[in-house]
Formats: structure tokens, C-alpha cells, sequence
């Protein structure tokens, strides 16, 4: 017996095979009708797998990107309570695509009311290379009053140095000069702690001013530069 | 006619946006604030989004605050791996006495330097502590104003429940 479990006799290799050479025929009899369209059950078969799929290609508008695809159990063997609740999830789905939409519109709305074009003013930071300067914050004055204190993590830094523009602080001025003072803090050369402000002197006249504060690296004398300028 | 429009809208846009001063309500989104740390590193709430945050404001003058706290410990202690995420406000002026509290208070969760009280001011505090319960969706789902021996309890369900979600 124990020489029988070991697989050690003829008997019980024949025991062993019998059951394999079983599964294989019926893996062979499943595959071939799928494969073959000459048999008529196999046909029939394909053409219920193929139905769901058609429909659901045709009907793209309504479905969202994210939904798995269709599985393959013929659309016949739904059971009604499957069908409801796929009802459901699309239209759970097409609720959550008009939200998104409606938050988006408002956004932009919520912009244009609360900053109109005309006394709109934009301060973005961007940064390049970084090597001599690690940004840890910046600090705005407009006209001598603080208007934002951004405090960066290390991953928000990290998206700068990888090209991004941040918008760092947005707001309304009425047309006239005035004077913008960056406060840039963080670890300068040799990991020392670095503080180094920029003023810009500018008019602000009908239609919105955009402003760049831009961090690049002095490779000559090995220091940060810091930048600031007006968009045309 | 034009002016209604535009009052509605304003109305409208008004209740959407949060505004700069919201407190933290049950059910709405949480106040976004980045701090600096004890250890000089900042951190942004809004960067945990995926987790279960627990937002905790305290001062080492407070005696319940000291006591709230040994129980977060064990809370985060045993679901951190799990995903919870405790972050602890300081509200001191001097960020000296707070890490000396820290550190005898045994604070292994991140501690955040709030001398200029922006964020208490975000979260219109009126008493300490105050314990923020935050889902992984970043919309606050606890409330807990002061602490009484027992409410562990109440957190560890939450929590437990949040985890779970």
C-alpha cells in the first residue's frame, strides 16, 4: 500500500494515469468546440459569448472606461438580480461622471466671480535643477501685508524639481503699482539653512497679471537664484 | 432678473467651496493644513489620503491632553500597520517645551508644530484636545471634542470600523 501511494508499482502508475488521461480528454472536448465554428453546438455557443460583448461596444457612451469587461457567461444565464445590479453600478457611475462635471464647471465659475479677469493677479513658483537649494517654504507680501505661507513637503518639491508650476497664491488688486516681496526659505549649499527674499515692482493694469518665482541654480558661483517675473 | 442669477450662483458656489475658515464638521471634507514637524520635516494632510487619520490637538499646559495621549499611543501601536495614520497638533509657542513633552510623553507618531495657530484657527478650536477622525476619502467622520477616561473605547470602534471600510 505504501508502495502503491509512492507511485512505486505498475498498478499504481495506471491508478495515477487514468484520472490525468480523463481531465485531458475533457480539456481536449472543451477547447475544440471553441476553436471549431464547423460544429453546430460550438457555433451556437460562440454566438451566445460573442452577444454580450457586441452590445456593450455599442453602447460605450453609457459605460465608463473603468468597468471590467463583460465576463463570459452567456447573457441567457444572467440571473435577473445580476442584470439589476449591473443597472445600478452604471448608473451609480454616470452620476459620479455628472458630479465631477459639475464640480468642474463650478470651479471654474467659483474663479471667474471671485477673481474677475480684470483685478486677478497669480503668483506661480517653479524650480529648476535644485541642487544648491532644498525649498522649504514661501512667503508672500503683497504691498507689505502677508498674503500666503506655503509650507512644501518633500514630495510637493520633488514635483517642482520635476517640472511642475505651482499656483501658489491667487487674488484680486486694483489697477496701480505695487510691490511683491518672496520670502524663500531652505537648505542652501552644504546643507545650511537658507533665507533669501526677491521684490518685484510692478503696475497692475486691466486684465490679469501673472507672476513667476522662479528657483534656478547659479552652477558659477554655486548658489540658488531666485527670479522674479511678469508674463506678458 | 441677471442679479438673481447672480446671487444664486454665488449662493451655489459659495456652499461648494470651503471656506477658508471651515471648521472640521462631521461628514464634510477636512481642512487641508501642512505643518512642520518636530523634526523639521513638513507634512500635508491631504497627502494621507488612503488612510484612516487621526488628527489630535494638544498643548503640554493641558492635563487631559497628556492623558488622551497615552491611549493614542496604544491605538496607533496596534493599527498603524493596519493603516492608521495619527498625527498630533501642538499648539505651544515654544516648540523647546513641546518636544520635551513629546519625548516624555513617548510620541512615536509624527508631532506638528502649530505656533502660529493658523490651523487651530483652520479648525476653529475652542477647547483642547480635539481629536479629528479622518476617512480614506479625506472626509471627517469623528468629531471628539475633550477627553474623559473611556473614550478609547469610542475611538478604537471607530477606528476599528474605518479600517475595515
Amino acid at each position: 500500500m505504501a508502495k502503491d501511494l509512492a507511485g512505486g508499482t505498475a498498478m499504481g502508475r495506471v491508478r495515477r494515469w487514468v484520472p490525468l488521461q480523463a481531465l485531458f480528454l475533457v480539456l481536449l472536448w472543451a477547447a475544440a468546440p471553441a476553436g471549431a465554428d464547423s460544429a453546430s453546438a460550438a457555433s451556437a455557443k460562440a454566438g451566445q459569448n460573442a452577444a454580450p460583448a457586441v452590445a456593450t461596444s455599442g453602447g460605450s457612451s453609457a459605460t465608463p472606461p473603468s468597468e471590467p469587461p463583460p465576463s463570459a457567461t452567456p447573457s441567457g444565464d444572467t440571473p435577473p438580480a445580476a442584470a439589476d445590479f449591473k443597472t445600478i453600478d452604471q448608473d451609480v457611475q454616470g452620476l459620479k461622471k455628472e458630479v465631477l462635471d459639475l464640480n468642474r464647471d463650478l470651479f471654474v465659475l467659483e474663479e471667474e466671480l471671485l477673481f474677475p479677469a480684470n483685478t486677478q493677479v497669480a503668483v506661480f513658483v517653479s524650480m529648476d535643477v535644485g541642487t544648491f537649494f532644498g525649498l522649504d517654504s514661501v512667503t508672500l507680501k503683497m504691498d507689505n501685508k502677508e498674503v500666503t505661507n506655503y509650507l512644501y513637503t518633500e514630495r510637493e518639491a520633488e514635483a517642482l524639481l520635476k517640472g511642475g508650476v505651482q499656483r501658489v497664491y491667487l487674488g484680486n488688486l486694483k489697477v496701480g503699482s505695487h510691490e511683491l516681496v518672496a520670502l524663500f526659505t531652505g537648505k542652501g549649499p552644504h546643507e545650511r539653512d537658507y533665507r533669501r527674499g526677491a521684490t518685484l515692482n510692478f503696475s497692475k493694469s486691466v486684465g490679469a497679471k501673472y507672476i513667476e518665482l522662479k528657483i534656478s541654480d547659479r552652477a558659477v558661483r554655486e548658489q540658488p537664484e531666485f527670479e522674479v517675473k511678469e508674463w506678458e | 432678473m441677471a442679479l438673481a442669477v447672480l446671487a444664486m450662483t454665488l449662493a451655489v458656489t459659495s456652499a461648494y467651496t470651503p471656506a477658508a475658515g471651515a471648521a472640521a464638521t462631521v461628514g464634510g471634507e477636512v481642512p487641508d493644513f501642512a505643518l512642520r514637524t518636530l523634526e523639521g520635516q513638513n507634512l500635508r494632510l491631504s497627502e494621507f489620503r488612503g488612510e484612516v487619520v487621526l488628527v489630535n490637538f494638544w498643548a503640554t499646559w493641558c492635563s487631559s491632553c497628556r492623558e488622551q495621549i497615552a491611549s493614542l499611543e496604544d491605538l496607533h501601536d496596534k493599527y498603524r500597520k493596519a493603516g492608521l495614520v495619527l498625527l498630533s497638533v501642538n499648539l505651544d509657542d515654544d516648540a523647546v517645551q513641546a518636544a520635551d513633552m513629546a519625548r516624555r510623553l513617548k510620541i512615536s507618531y509624527p508631532v506638528l508644530m502649530d505656533g502660529r495657530k493658523d490651523v487651530a484657527k483652520l479648525y476653529q478650536l475652542e477647547n483642547l484636545p480635539l481629536t479629528v477622525l479622518v476617512d480614506r476619502e479625506g472626509t471627517v467622520r469623528q468629531v471628539y471634542p475633550g477627553f474623559k477616561k473611556g473614550d478609547e473605547k469610542a475611538y478604537l470602534e471607530q477606528i476599528r470600523g474605518l479600517l475595515k471600510e
